[in-house]
């Protein structure tokens, strides 16, 4: 077949910087969970009170905490902890925030307006004020806390999914697909979630950097994440003590989160574009039907 | 007994200024094989009246008078069950092959889903009926196109793969709104004499709805002319081409440009269609008609016959047809 191609995805792939920035960083961030699964420089809950608050050294290549832990190794076995909590969180709202929009937008009238309404009424808390009152409610944890977070997610992707699939279904070739006989659950699988895809993928991209932020936050608060489990927020939360003495305490896990949250910010940011089919277009050159 | 029966068929639209009447008292009996063209100006009903007949009115939509497809009451259908008759009894072709395929799907996925949807053939004899389809509607080599996507076909090439999809079950009635106006002269050409030939091999029965009177012209047998919303002329296409009866037909008919007629201004239909929502007592065409009296304000014409099964609603018809000198220049 005569194809002739702009450039293919590959290739803008490549060209765009914030996209390659973005997935050089997340990428760095998640071999780090990926490599503390077999191995850290230490064992990051032995506690090893002669050599506390120690600051970087070859031995501890990012010092120790107050019990003599290695700031490395626990860096390292909460970005698990960070991309664990991210992935179920936002699979808990893609799945039902998508499920819902999809629906609404199917469904048309008071399906609609139910899922609408109650997708303003949980974006009139603040996102952190209603993560604390369902991990208080739920009691604090990692389980939790993934949970209260997951929740928060789900109008978030109801919202996005059911503006773009009311686009779609505005569309001419949903009309030609009815025309040739197709139900709302045929339209809704075969036509609108493709078209949409791309959307809510970009939007988990960034609801991914936004649910490492509020792990953060709620293990910082001490909602979270529970020790002797390292977690990046309780680490800042500790650290706070010996800010003075130690400032590479606060230092570290706060630059590994502004890491990963950049990372998966610039990554949604670049799929944005790179998706968007106005930027790779190909065209069969050269053809003629008669 | 005929294919299509379409009794008093009106559709309200709800707007902003008020009930949209967009189709006024439209009925017809369409035959096994017959074809039928509906013509008039953009905003006169021809649309709304397809999207009837299919079942697709947009919500809120007021729908009255009967379709019976075969024998079937459509109206009295639910949505499930309509959904078997749509693509499968009755087809459309859409005016926009450049948005009426899915960008997201190849052209193969897009004729062979119907297909299986609606003839219950397994996926190698649904493959062999699209690839036949496909080189039918003359995508030759069919095999390149059905891993086509939409983006990669131009707008002539889409055009027949949605008549592709269409054909896919052998409908009975194929409804074909504008389907040439979004392409070239060149290819409107190619694609009315594959939409004629197809339907003519099938026997399937064609609304054809277009603006253009050359397009109708070339390819039905009989003609409906609708004003705001309701018929105003109808009769077969050679006789309605030969005896201009309504001053809008006139009209019409006057403001197809001519080639070799020389630089003049091209003439027009003074005014704009009537609003649906705000339509003149009387009949609707008089604001814009140079024949209209007191009477035309007032009184609704009927349709009266000008020959045989050749028909038009207006009051001055003599009038109209006396000074028509449109009829005789062709």
């Amino acid at each position: 077949m005569n194809v002739s191609r702009r450039p293919g995805l590959h290739t803008l792939a490549l060209r765009h910087r914030s996209f390659l920035l973005g997935s050089v960083l997340s990428g760095l961030v998640v071999l780090l969970a990926l490599i503390s699964l077999v191995w850290t420089p230490h064992s990051a809950y032995e506690l090893d009170i002669a050599n506390k608050l120690k600051p970087p050294s070859p031995a501890h290549w990012l010092g120790t905490d107050h019990f003599g832990r290695d700031v490395t190794s626990m860096i390292m076995v909460g970005a698990q902890n960070s991309l664990v909590v991210g992935v179920v969180a936002v699979s808990i709202g893609m799945a039902v925030g998508v499920l819902l929009g999809l629906w609404a937008s199917a469904q048309r009238g008071w399906a609609e307006e139910l899922v609408m309404r109650f997708s303003d009424f949980t974006f009139a808390f603040p996102a952190i004020l209603s993560a604390i009152m369902i991990t208080a409610i739920l009691g604090p944890g990692a389980v939790n806390s993934i949970l209260a977070i997951g929740i928060f997610n789900i109008p978030v992707f109801a919202r996005i999914t059911r503006g773009s699939a009311n686009a779609i279904w505005a569309r001419e070739f949903v009309l030609a697909a009815r025309a040739a006989g197709k139900g709302r659950a045929q339209i809704t699988l075969g036509h609108v979630l493709p078209n949409i895809l791309s959307a809510i993928i970009v939007q988990a991209t960034i609801f991914f950097a936004i649910a490492i932020l509020a792990e953060a936050a709620l293990s910082y608060l001490g909602l979270g994440t529970q020790p002797p489990q390292p977690s990046w927020g309780r680490m800042l939360n500790e650290a706070q003590t010996f800010l003075y003495l130690s400032p590479h305490l606060a230092l570290f896990p706060g630059l590994v989160i502004v890491i990963s949250v950049l990372g998966f910010n610039m990554l949604g940011d670049g799929l944005r574009d790179l998706l968007d089919p106005r930027l790779s277009r190909t065209r069969l050159a050269g053809y003629s039907s008669r | 007994m005929s294919v299509l029966e379409v009794d008093r068929l009106t559709v309200a639209l709800p707007m902003v200024a008020g009930l949209a009447r967009a189709v006024r008292d439209v009925s017809f009996r369409l035959e096994r094989g017959e074809t039928l063209g509906i013509v008039g100006e953009s905003g006169c009903g021809k649309s709304m009246m397809a999207l009837a007949l299919m079942g697709l009115l947009p919500e809120g939509a007021d729908l009255r008078g009967g379709i019976t497809l075969n024998g079937c009451d459509l109206r009295a259908l639910d949505e499930k069950a309509m959904c078997r008759v749509r693509g499968n009894a009755i087809a459309m072709v859409f005016q926009e092959p450049m948005t009426s395929l899915n960008p997201v799907h190849t052209i193969g996925k897009q004729v062979i889903e119907p297909l299986m949807l609606h003839s219950g053939l397994g996926r190698d004899e649904a493959n062999a009926e699209t690839l036949s389809l496909l080189e039918r509607v003359g995508l030759v080599d069919p095999r390149r196109f059905y891993g086509a996507y939409p983006h990669q076909l131009s707008g002539g090439q889409r055009q027949r793969a949605m008549i592709a999809m269409a054909l896919s079950c052998h409908p009975e009635v194929l409804i074909a709104d504008e389907p040439t106006t979004a392409l070239d002269v060149t290819i409107q050409g190619q694609i009315l004499d594959l939409i004629r030939d197809v339907v003519s091999e099938r026997q399937m029965s064609l609304i054809l709805i277009s603006h253009d009177l050359g397009v109708i012209a070339e390819t039905v047998d009989r003609v409906f002319v609708m004003y705001g919303g309701a018929v105003v002329e109808q009769g077969p296409t050679p006789d309605v081409f030969a005896r201009l009866a309504h001053p809008y037909t006139q009209g019409l008919f006057a403001a197809v440009p001519q080639v070799g007629e020389g630089r003049r201004r091209l003439r027009t239909i003074p005014g704009t269609v009537p609003e649906l929502a705000d339509l003149p007592g009387g009949c609707t065409f008089a604001d814009r008609c140079s024949l209209a009296h007191e009477t035309c304000r007032s009184q609704v014409p009927d349709m009266r016959s000008v020959g045989e099964n050749h028909s038009a609603a207006c009051l001055r018809l003599d009038a109209a047809m006396a000074s028509s000198s449109f009829g005789s220049r062709r």
